[in-house]
């Protein structure tokens, strides 16, 4: 197993099978290159609309903070459309607008992402506007508590007003006691208040280098100007040191872990979480066809016991999504008003002990293909999607190819496989249980904003 | 690059879209484009939710979302192992004005996808023990819904603006509609109002047209019944308790969300293009005046903005953002701020330009799936918009000049007339907001 820490791109790699016909004139269409400072470039030209989509990976997120910053990520992400150089605050997206486009990011537990969708004549407008903050971003006192606030008001949304969010805060505390995975991705409220312009500085000149990012565009550009105009705008730009390796000090789990949360709510609910491989591990594909198998469409096998024929949840879902380092397969369950939290979790067990004892019928796995193959198709379907999905594959899977492959990389993925890493992964002794407890709203304490 | 009207915006590539009427009176709009193997398929019966009677609100989508839980002696199993074996997915539903059958299928699935999307249509069973399942379901997820204080303000505000108009039926249906619906009131429902008459059929992406139109013959050429044409919608008269103050208890919530409500206008309003624009200066995009004031300057919350939601006969306009509870006043004082002086001085000519360039620039993303495309075509027939609708949107945004933009912003945002809808912990709030009207306060249950 390659270190998790080191670039993705020495991972190890699959030989690239025969595409179908659709993909592989995706594949044909692809323009790549590496400017001398490290920045990736891919291009993906297609005229049926005359927009683009130029996406920009970070390969940094929560993953690379520590106790006391954490949220700087997610707090950056948002600092990055406050002003640099040349295009000061209030003027990115307001020069992006005046020009036909629009703007967003995110950042996750291991990347932040930024991408602008626009009219193609704007082209090289975008890659200036992005160069520049790249090159130059500014961190102003006045801007950064500004924004602070913003975060915290995002967080009172997502997380303190939210019972998903308390929930999945609780269960990542839970499943991770070492490995920066255990703090929320928008950091903990005190941590947002404290977080200092000397961090933001020092986190920039780390992180927001050239040799630490990845450009997709995709849409509808001549690709040979679209290449000149990045050297021009990208070229000059000083590579970054070394990203600092991120330690993956996590402890074997010796046993179940539990935790409750107690807040007012109509119904009980459940986040239940198995320690999983890491993204670039071949295990990784055998999970997505049983996340795929156990939960999407009326038919899966637990929405189809749980939810119609038991009738113990309102709604069921699988989580597996793919990290750096190991994730987590997680299994949300939404119960009745009047619905037991044990008799549900038991149920749920039952049901994921019949695929570790007899795996999947043949039906239901050609079934899981089917839907990943028509999935990959749907994100394919629209310049943005195109651009996130073939990054998104590249920075998890080290090359973009990878991703297309993916079909024919499930197709040959066997019942028996299945059947092991259900075996394997969702043991009692790897899991975490958080369970929503219903209380009267007069029970509730203040809660601490 | 100067933000200067429509001048240089690369042609839009419209695939060709082609209408055929089957004998039944079934409308067929075939648009085949490429390049990848997928299909969309969508089904518009004008049968919707302001038909639903009262007493038995919801009735129409409860049934529609049934059609795929037995049809023609296929089990709720059955079809949804064959849908969902290649990886296609249907379903029905109905919002206010229509009842709406999707398909979304790999292209070489399409003939049988179609054959089964069909018998939905054309022969729910509404077997008595999917009935009583998707009803318990149903009463549980409105119950759950509760929790949720943003889909709370939204259903506030559609009874707050609404009132007892058809068009707030489905915010308003709750426990004792659930309960009452009956077997024969989901027959009677596919009797009355779903027929061919009252259809347009959409089939957007890569498939053969001779093949597909084979299938549609052999398939839903036999559909026969259902109305002659689509019930009237009675007008409206506006918001019912102008000036009116709501807020839906929740003490646990340490944030408040916000919902200010107004009489807008009607899909398809002469004043449509100005409107658009104006309100994009407004509340629209990421460079918005709200969103400026509100986020930006003031760090008051993480989102803000304004809508238009148009229907047939009348429309609403909503500003909608969230604060904590402490910064309420400030948070409400800028949102009527900034609309009453959009309403007395309109845009700036350099905003209009910015706007323009951005609602131009952005519009053919809005075409780029089958399911994107098959929308757009089914709203033009729907809203009876005219036919050059699409192809000249760009265009007759660009054309949109300073004096009609403030023209319309003075014509159509609300002065007194606006309903106030909060959801927060009421013991702390109702002191704070006394002073924008007279306060009711009500329990989330009254949802239910």
């Amino acid at each position: 197993m390659p270190s998790p820490t080191k670039s993705k791109s020495s991972a190890k790699k699959s030989p690239i099978p025969q595409l179908p016909p659709a993909l592989q004139a995706i594949a044909d269409s692809v323009i790549e290159a590496k400017l001398p400072n490290g920045l990736q470039i891919r291009l993906l030209p297609s005229d049926a609309v005359p927009t683009c989509s130029f996406y920009t990976f970070f390969r940094v997120g929560a993953r690379n903070e520590r106790p006391g910053i954490t949220g700087i990520s997610h707090l950056f992400e948002h600092m990055m459309f406050n002003g640099a150089k040349k295009y000061g605050p209030g003027q990115f997206d307001k020069v992006l607008e005046s020009n036909g486009g629009t703007s967003n990011a995110y950042t996750s537990n291991d990347l932040t992402v930024y991408y602008e969708d626009f009219m193609s004549e704007a082209l090289e407008k975008v890659i200036d506007l992005e160069s520049d903050r790249m090159k130059s971003l500014q961190v102003t006192p006045k801007m950064l508590e500004s924004e602070r606030k913003v975060v915290m008001e995002e967080r009172r949304l997502r997380v303190d007003n939210e019972i998903g969010g308390l929930m999945d805060e609780e269960l990542s505390t839970l499943v991770w006691k070492a490995h920066p995975y255990r703090w929320p991705v928008i950091g903990w409220m005190k941590d947002i208040e404290n977080i200092k312009r000397e961090d933001c500085l020092d986190y920039f000149r780390t992180f927001y280098a050239p040799n630490n990012a990845t450009v997709f565009v995709s849409g509808d550009f001549d690709p040979r100007q679209a290449m000149a105009l990045i050297k021009k705008y990208y070229g000059s730009i000083k590579p970054g040191p070394a990203v600092p390796m991120v330690q993956d000090s996590e402890p074997e789990q010796k046993g179940e872990r539990r935790a409750e949360v107690r807040h007012p709510a109509q119904a009980p609910s459940l986040m239940i979480a198995w320690r999983g491989p890491q993204g670039d591990d071949p295990d990784t594909l055998v999970l997505d066809v049983l996340q795929y198998a156990l939960s999407v469409g009326q038919s899966s096998r637990l929405t189809r016991a749980l939810v119609f024929e038991q009738e113990l949840a309102v709604g069921v879902s699988v989580d597996w999504t793919w990290r750096f380092d190991p994730g987590a397969f997680t299994v949300v369950m939404e119960l009745k008003p009047d619905g037991d939290p044990k008799i549900a979790e038991a149920a749920l067990y039952a049901q994921l002990q019949k695929v570790a004892d007899h795996g999947l019928e043949p039906r239901e796995l050609e079934k899981a293909k089917n839907n990943l193959a028509a999935h990959l198709l749907r994100e394919l379907a629209t310049n943005n999607g195109r651009a996130h999905a073939l990054g998104t594959y590249e920075l998890m899977l080290g090359d973009w190819r990878q991703g297309l492959a993916l079909p024919s990389r499930y197709e040959s993925i066997t019942a028996e496989q299945v059947q092991a890493a259900a075996k394997k992964y969702l043991a009692p002794e790897r899991r975490s249980v958080v369970t929503l407890v219903p209380t009267e709203e007069k029970e509730t304490p203040e809660v601490a904003a | 690059m100067s933000a200067r009207g429509s001048e240089g915006l690369r042609p839009l590539k419209l695939p060709k879209h082609e209408v055929r009427v089957l004998p039944n009176g079934l409308t067929v709009h075939l648009v085949p484009r490429g390049p990848l193997p997928l299909v969309a398929v969508r089904l518009v019966i004008r049968g919707g939710s302001v038909n639903d009677p009262l007493g038995k609100l919801g009735v129409g989508d409860f049934a529609a979302r049934l059609f795929r839980r037995g049809a023609s002696g296929m089990t709720a199993d059955q079809i949804s192992d064959t849908v969902e074996f290649v990886g296609a997915s249907v379903g029905g539903f109905s919002n206010e004005e229509n009842v709406i059958v999707s398909l979304s299928t790999p292209s070489k699935h399409l003939g049988p996808m179609f054959e089964v999307m069909s018998k939905l249509v054309l022969e729910p069973d509404f077997p008595e023990s999917e009935v009583e399942l998707s009803r318990r379901r149903t009463l549980a997820a409105l119950t759950n819904d509760l929790d949720d204080p943003g889909s709370l303000a939204d259903r506030a505000l559609v009874r707050a603006t609404w009132g007892s108009h058809p068009y707030a039926h489905e915010a308003i249906a709750g426990k004792s509609d659930i309960s009452a619906y009956t077997r024969d009131d989901l027959k009677r429902f596919h009797e009355d109002r779903i027929g061919p008459k009252v259809a347009h059929l959409y089939v957007v992406g890569a498939f053969e047209t001779d093949e597909v139109m084979s299938t549609i013959e052999r398939t839903l050429g036999k559909w026969s019944g259902g109305p002659d044409a689509p019930s009237e919608i009675p007008a409206w008269n506006g918001i019912a308790k102008p000036g009116e103050v709501l807020i839906v208890d929740k003490p646990e919530q340490t944030q408040v969300q916000m919902r200010i409500g107004a009489r807008g206008v009607k899909r398809g309003h002469d004043d449509h293009f100005p409107l658009i624009t104006m309100n994009t200066v407004l509340g629209g995009g990421f460079t918005s005046r709200l969103v400026t004031e509100i986020r930006v300057k003031r760090g008051l919350s993480y989102g803000a903005g304004s809508s238009f939601d148009m229907m047939s006969v009348a429309g609403t306009f909503t500003v909608s953002s969230f604060t904590r509870t402490e910064s309420i006043n400030t948070l409400i004082d800028v949102a009527l701020g900034e609309v009453k002086k959009m309403r007395e001085k309109g845009p700036s000519k350099k905003e209009l330009e910015t706007v323009q360039r951005y609602i131009s620039g952005l519009y053919p993303g809005r075409l780029e799936t089958n399911e994107a495309i098959s929308g757009a075509i089914a709203d033009v027939v729907h809203y009876r918009l005219p036919e050059s609708w699409i192809s000249d949107y760009r265009e007759r945004i660009s054309a949109v000049t300073v004096p009609q933009a403030a023209a319309a912003a003075q014509k159509h945002l609300f002065g007194d007339e606006r309903s106030i809808v909060l959801v927060g912990n009421a013991e702390q709030l109702k002191p704070m907001v006394e002073r924008y009207g007279a306060v009711t306060v009500i329990k989330p249950e009254s949802f239910e």
